[in-house]
């Protein structure tokens, strides 16, 4: 499974994808954009949660813009499928398997590629963040594992976004399954709300929802600081799902061959 | 040059939907051979090339290409062959230039001799001065051609190519057989073509598979297949036949010694398989003259490989809207026959 060549491979296929994004400037634009518009929009529709007892912020907008990088990274990894629906359809994704690559490689490739992007973007929100006078609690050296929580958490969502784009073959099908998921995925963690403040079952959801796991270590960072546990335990968690979501793509993607 | 670089034993898929897409096919190719599957839409071409370049598994038979066999050594395949897909699968969103190295990056080529291949190639393409241009800007000919040659970055023993010329225009098509069989004569490799363009088959390839239903019907050079429809083909619409039934009528020309065949292609439209038919012409009129039928018009010509296919199937090589439903009709009548 795991050719001499991997990581070469890996890159080659990531290096055609970052290509992609920067090739297009409607789409980086929008990529820094987006979360500015959400910034400003939920900080203020929101402003008055913070006033409800027990909130752990004293402003919502520190409570939330971890949750919107979460979001954001959410999303990038959700449509990363659609690289794979594309390439297929353009014929690109059998001209890469024809070729002595591995198929692990070709996933790989791109979920690498996601996750630098919205490693960035993180970086990114956190600026405007601070520039709308957000407070972070872990000084300068905390973007290191601001960054690597966003990379991990995209990678494991575009995982599984690569799993469904292997099986479906319309884009179509592949945006009605993520439109169908992403909601609730961010409603049942702990994004925007703690989980104090939610009904016991959703709490309880939440608890199991990977988007908690890059969430509450990064919420952590914003109000905190440092928590080396949480951050790492975080992380290895994120980074486990990546694997198994990485891996059922690739078998999917074997299995669509036979 | 006998060496046979490409070898299928009933080779079969079946879709997972139950649909028989390549039925039991065997072949061989040996190397230096140009040759091509020929068949209409749906036939099972492009499933059969899938078998061969390791996209796909059989679900019975053999195939061995380079002398590995596909299921058993897929890495080693395709190290040694080159494929070019049914869409023109050019990334647009690079430069032609970045094509052709990304192609040379999947086949883990050092980074000195993708250079110095990347140059050569887009030097044979004549396009060294639009390599740094992105491909979204080239013409739908520059990236079929782009394409095909990325097919070549790594000096493949053998080159798969899926319709290469589908839905271009006649120049077009002419420059990529051109192209197709300088490959051939300047390097030695094998190609292995797809196509539905019975004069893209005709003119390019050494021999020729003909399939239909997953089958193949009929396999061979252009020329012996085309010698196997027996001559020429005359086409005769008459004016009337002065009472002459129509069995007699047939009788009558199928005893003049260079006819080989009669089919009356109904309204009074018949269609002799005729040796030497330009020596034949004249003593077919003169009988006809003799009892009495009036011609209104007449139409030789050498068969081809439609008329091959059409002999074999009973079936036009190229859908004609409308008339499928008699030619389908017609298909199942003969194969109830056999
Ligand atoms: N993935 C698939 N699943 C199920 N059936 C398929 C699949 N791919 C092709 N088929 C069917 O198999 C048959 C052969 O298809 P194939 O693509 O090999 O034909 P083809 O000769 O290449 O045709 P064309 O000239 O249109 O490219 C067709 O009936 C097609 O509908
Ligand atoms: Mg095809």
């Amino acid at each position: 499974m795991f050719t001499n060549t991997f990581f070469v491979d890996t890159w080659w296929v990531c290096w055609r994808e970052l290509k992609h994004l920067l090739g297009q400037k409607m789409r980086l634009f929008m990529t820094l954009f987006q979360p500015f518009i959400w910034l400003t929009l939920m900080g203020n529709l929101f402003e008055r949660v913070a006033m409800i007892p027990g909130f752990p912020a004293a402003k919502y907008l520190d409570y939330m813009t971890p949750g919107i990088v979460v979001m954001v990274t959410l999303f990038a990894g959700m449509f990363g499928g659609m690289s794979i629906v594309w390439d297929r359809r353009l014929g690109f994704f059998q001209k890469m398997l024809a070729a002595p690559i591995s198929r692990a490689a070709v996933v790989a490739g791109k979920m690498l590629a996601i996750g630098i992007q919205t490693a960035f973007q993180s970086l990114v929100i956190l600026g405007i963040a601070w520039g709308m006078g957000v407070s972070f609690a872990a000084g300068p050296l905390g973007i290191l594992p601001l960054a690597g929580l966003a990379f991990l958490l995209s990678m494991a969502f575009a995982g599984l976004s690569l799993s469904l784009g292997a099986v479906l073959t319309s884009h179509e099908a592949l945006i009605a399954v993520v439109n169908f998921l992403t909601m609730p995925l961010v409603f049942t963690s702990n994004a925007m709300m703690p989980l104090d403040l939610m009904p016991d079952w959703l709490a309880g959801l939440a608890t199991w929802n990977p988007l908690s796991y890059a969430i509450n270590p990064m919420r952590g960072l914003f109000l905190t600081g440092w928590a080396w546990n949480e951050l790492l335990n975080g992380a290895l968690v994120l980074a486990l799902v990546a694997l198994v979501t990485g891996s059922v793509a690739t078998a999917l993607i074997r299995r669509s061959l036979a | 040059m006998s060496k046979r670089i490409i070898q299928t034993q009933e080779l079969t898929k079946r879709y997972r939907g139950g649909l028989l897409a390549v039925d039991r096919v065997s072949f061989y190719v040996t190397e230096g051979e140009i040759f091509g599957l020929l068949g209409p839409n749906g036939a099972g071409k492009s499933t059969t090339i899938h078998m061969l370049i390791t996209l796909l598994k059989p679900t019975a038979g053999r195939a061995e290409v380079c002398g590995y066999d596909v299921s058993k050594s897929p890495d080693a395949v395709r190290r040694c062959i080159g494929y070019v897909s049914q869409d023109i699968a050019v990334d647009e969103s690079l430069t032609g230039r970045e094509n052709l190295e990304l192609q040379g990056r999947f086949y883990h080529l050092p980074k000195d001799v993708l250079e110095s291949r990347t140059a050569e190639l887009l030097e044979m393409l004549e396009l060294t001065e639009r390599a740094n241009d992105l491909v979204s800007t080239y013409s739908g000919g520059m990236r079929k051609r782009l394409d095909i040659t990325e097919g070549l970055i790594h000096r493949p023993r053998i080159l798969f190519l899926d319709e290469p010329t589908l839905g271009l225009d006649i120049q077009t098509r002419r420059r990529i057989w051109d192209y197709i069989e300088d490959l051939r004569s300047k390097h030695g490799i094998t190609v292995f073509l797809t196509t539905h363009y019975m004069e893209e088959a005709d003119h390019l390839c050494d021999r020729v598979a003909i399939i239909d239903e997953g089958r193949i019907v009929a396999l061979g050079s252009p020329a012996e297949l085309k010698a196997q429809i027996g001559g020429d083909l005359v086409r005769l619409k008459l004016g009337g036949r002065d009472g002459l039934p129509e069995e007699e009528l047939r009788r009558e020309l199928s005893s003049l010694a260079p006819v080989e065949r009669v089919v009356a292609d109904g309204a009074e439209t018949y269609t002799l398989v005729v040796r030497d038919g330009e020596r034949a012409l004249p003593g077919i009129f003169s009988r006809l003259i003799d009892l009495g039928v009036s011609i209104e018009s007449v139409n030789m010509k050498r068969p081809t490989l439609d008329d091959v296919f059409l002999h074999y199937t009973g079936k036009e090589l190229r859908d004609k809207e409308g008339s499928g439903a008699y030619y389908r009709a017609s298909a199942a009548i003969r194969r109830a026959r056999r």
